[in-house]
């Protein structure tokens, strides 16, 4: 039923003006795509919702300081046919995430590929 | 299919697999199904008004049948969305009396069993749900890009009529015929199934009148319990008197009301509270509209009392008849923790005996009844320790017959927080449409067996004693979201009055003023809410949120 409400809060959120860049709903653009990171973290939590699926993760520099990220990917139903679920991120979980920084250095990243401390790879980008 | 179903709404989640379910029953009953009357038999059509009305464009025949209508069945909502398209796109020219009675008449002779019809009763009732059950992407697409799949699935036709409707559908919407879809809703919804066949042999008023006893769930405000008084009204209507009392604070509430029953179990009704309502978005005292879903043998019913400009609060409604027995309506104690001691537990209900002794209760395996602190004819005061080894989970509690199935949870720990709804969208307001609120809850969660979080197993502790807050994605950790709204501390969000023309992904997260996770930090969970518009407008077309349509049909009328 919330198919065709995330379907219109996309669109929208594409379509209009920009009033608070790093704040408004987005598609992707909020990320740069012209380069990728990758962050290997701990999981604190994951929500696997509409219209974002985000996993949070603590990420420790080289200093010992922790930072806490998010990582976003597309809506439940791909990442459901990629073989993940609301329990595929689990607290403490190792993890390690690649994808495109937030453009304004947030700390987010649109996750293009994660992988388990098995050495389980998935691909998670929508576009892919 | 129609793009008027609603999708935001309050909390309360109906579970996904009843729609499977209904799938599932569907393919069962195909070899019933045959034997009941053959698959392209039309339904006669009856109503001199509807064949006064609708026959100059669907002549009626000898055997009383008129194309497409006696070719299809459909809820109250189904009908009178057919009776608008009508109206704005074929010209029909009705009074407004006139569509209530043809409404009314098609509802019941060409509408859906009960059986039928609660696969999808989330759709009338608002609720936010998850469609989680479309059977592929071809499906999704045709059926449930624009609107709920509850749509197409609130209607039962011919495979010519699916054929002829999906064709046509297609065509005006501009996407190819889809003959998958034609080929899974003419299995999954066919015209004619033995629970319509069983249904429609009954006639006349369902009996409905006399008391009935009522427990109320209201997100953020707790459960109410009470009864309602049920009087005919003549017409084919009901007057309702409703006195319900919160298993929280006590406080009351008195509502009077008017349904109408179609096919013998879809009652549709408004009701209000007295006073003055409405100053506060969230008043359980506004007025409301009521839909319930009667069970076959009229002995219960549940359903959704709902209002708001997005249907985003109501009441979750369970009904059952008051009888000489004793019944069970709620208790205050959603969840016990193992090793507790006389542990006061407050159990709600009608037509308690003067005499109660601790062997009339049960509460499961280790919760021991210790005594009966106090009662009256609608509460029960017990006592009870829960012993230190009992299993977590859900438990049944029972007094004489009267049962409440998984009422009390027992669990050892809260392993984490659950906000519910889980993502959900808010709205600004505009010059001509109110602001679109949410109602947030935080619910404690215990993994269950399988020790993994977020997984079927888990229990499921009730309401937590939270703080709330809100955080604009990717905005500085110490920024305010002010400018898109505010949570109060009830979790009640409401959007800033000013509409910023963008839409805006929040966090809105709940944070456990007691309880903590192994490291001793307080658990927290969160919603995901994206704060948007009330309509916008793309190539030319206006989608409208509160209509959750797109605009290009005509004027926007609200229902």
């Amino acid at each position: 039923m919330k198919n065709a409400l995330w379907a219109f809060v996309a669109v929208s959120g594409g379509l209009l003006l920009t009033a608070h860049p790093a704040a408004a709903h987005h598609g992707w653009a909020e990320f740069d795509s012209t380069r990728e990171i990758t962050l290997e973290g701990t999981v604190t939590d994951f929500h696997f919702v509409n219209p974002h699926c985000v996993v949070e993760f603590d990420v420790e520099d080289i200093k010992g300081r922790v930072r806490k990220w998010q990582g976003e990917f597309s809506s439940p139903g791909p990442l459901t046919r990629k073989g993940l679920t609301a329990a595929s991120f689990q607290p403490g979980d190792r993890l390690t995430i690649t994808g495109f920084p937030a453009k304004n250095d947030a700390p987010a990243i649109h996750a293009t590929r994660i992988r388990f401390s098995n050495g389980q790879e998935i691909n998670v980008d929508a576009g892919r | 299919m129609k793009s008027d179903s609603r999708r935001l709404t309050a909390s309360v989640y109906r579970g996904a697999g009843i729609l499977a379910a209904a799938f599932l029953a569907a393919g069962a009953l195909q070899t019933l199904y045959a034997q009941v009357k053959t698959s392209e038999e039309g339904v006669p059509v009856t109503d001199a008004l509807v064949i006064a009305r609708c026959g100059k464009c669907h002549a009626r025949d000898e055997r009383g049948n008129m194309p497409r209508i006696s070719s299809a069945r459909s809820t109250p909502e189904g009908w009178q969305d057919a009776v608008k398209r009508m109206v704005v796109l074929n010209g029909l020219s009705v009074t407004a009396p006139e569509a209530r009675l043809i409404v009314r008449y098609l509802s019941s002779s060409h509408g859906l069993a009960p059986e039928e019809a609660r696969p999808v009763m989330y759709n009338p009732e608002r609720r936010i749900h998850e469609e989680s059950d479309i059977p592929n992407d071809r499906l999704r697409n045709a059926c449930a890009k624009c609107h709920a799949f509850a749509v197409p699935l609130s209607w039962r036709r011919t495979r010519g009529e699916w054929k002829e409707f999906i064709d046509s559908h297609a065509a005006r919407q501009g996407f190819p015929p889809n003959e998958q879809a034609v080929a899974f809703l003419a299995e999954a919804a066919p015209l004619h199934t033995p629970e319509w066949e069983a249904w429609n042999t009954r006639s006349g008023m369902p009996k409905l009148t006399g008391r009935w006893l009522v427990t109320a769930s209201v997100p953020g405000r707790g459960t109410y319990c009470g009864d309602m008084q049920v009087d005919e009204a003549g017409d084919d209507e009901f007057t309702t008197r409703v006195n319900l009392r919160s298993v929280r604070d006590g406080s009351e509430l008195h509502r009077t009301g008017r349904s109408a029953v179609y096919a013998g179990h879809a009652w549709r009704g408004r009701s209000a509270g007295g006073g003055t309502a409405g100053s506060a978005p969230d008043d359980p005292s506004s007025e409301t509209r009521e839909v319930l879903w009667f069970a076959p043998d009229l002995t219960k019913a549940e359903g959704r009392w709902y209002w708001g400009q997005y249907q985003e609060f109501g009441f979750d409604v369970r009904l059952q008849r008051a009888s000489a027995q004793p019944a069970l309506l709620a208790i205050d104690r959603l969840a016990l923790r193992t090793g507790k001691r006389a542990e006061r537990v407050r159990l709600i209900g009608d037509n308690f005996p003067a005499r109660v002794t601790p062997g009339d209760l049960d509460f499961g395996p280790g919760v021991i009844v210790r005594g009966i602190v106090s009662g009256s004819p609608g509460e029960l005061v017990a006592e009870v320790d829960v012993d230190a080894d009992a299993q977590p989970g859900k438990h049944a509690v029972r007094f004489h017959g009267a049962v409440l199935p998984g009422a009390l949870a027992i669990y050892d720990r809260v392993d984490y927080v659950r906000v519910v709804p889980e993502s959900a969208v808010a709205s600004f307001g505009d010059s001509s449409h109110l602001k679109g609120s949410l109602q947030f809850e935080a619910i404690g969660y215990q993994r269950g067996p399988d020790g993994r979080l977020h997984t079927a197993d888990d229990v499921e502790l009730g309401p937590l004693d939270v703080t709330w807050s809100m955080h604009v994605f990717h905005a500085a950790e110490d920024s305010s979201a002010d400018f898109v709204g505010q949570v109060s501390a009830s979790g009640l969000l409401i959007p800033a009055s000013g509409n910023p023309a963008n839409n805006f992904d929040v966090w809105v997260t709940a944070t456990a003023k007691t309880e903590k996770n192994p490291q001793g930090v307080a658990l927290t969970g969160k919603s995901y809410v994206v704060v948007t518009l009330p309509s916008y407008t793309l190539n030319g077309r206006r989608y409208v949120r509160d209509l959750d349509r797109w605009v290009d049909d005509g004027p926007a009328e609200t229902h």
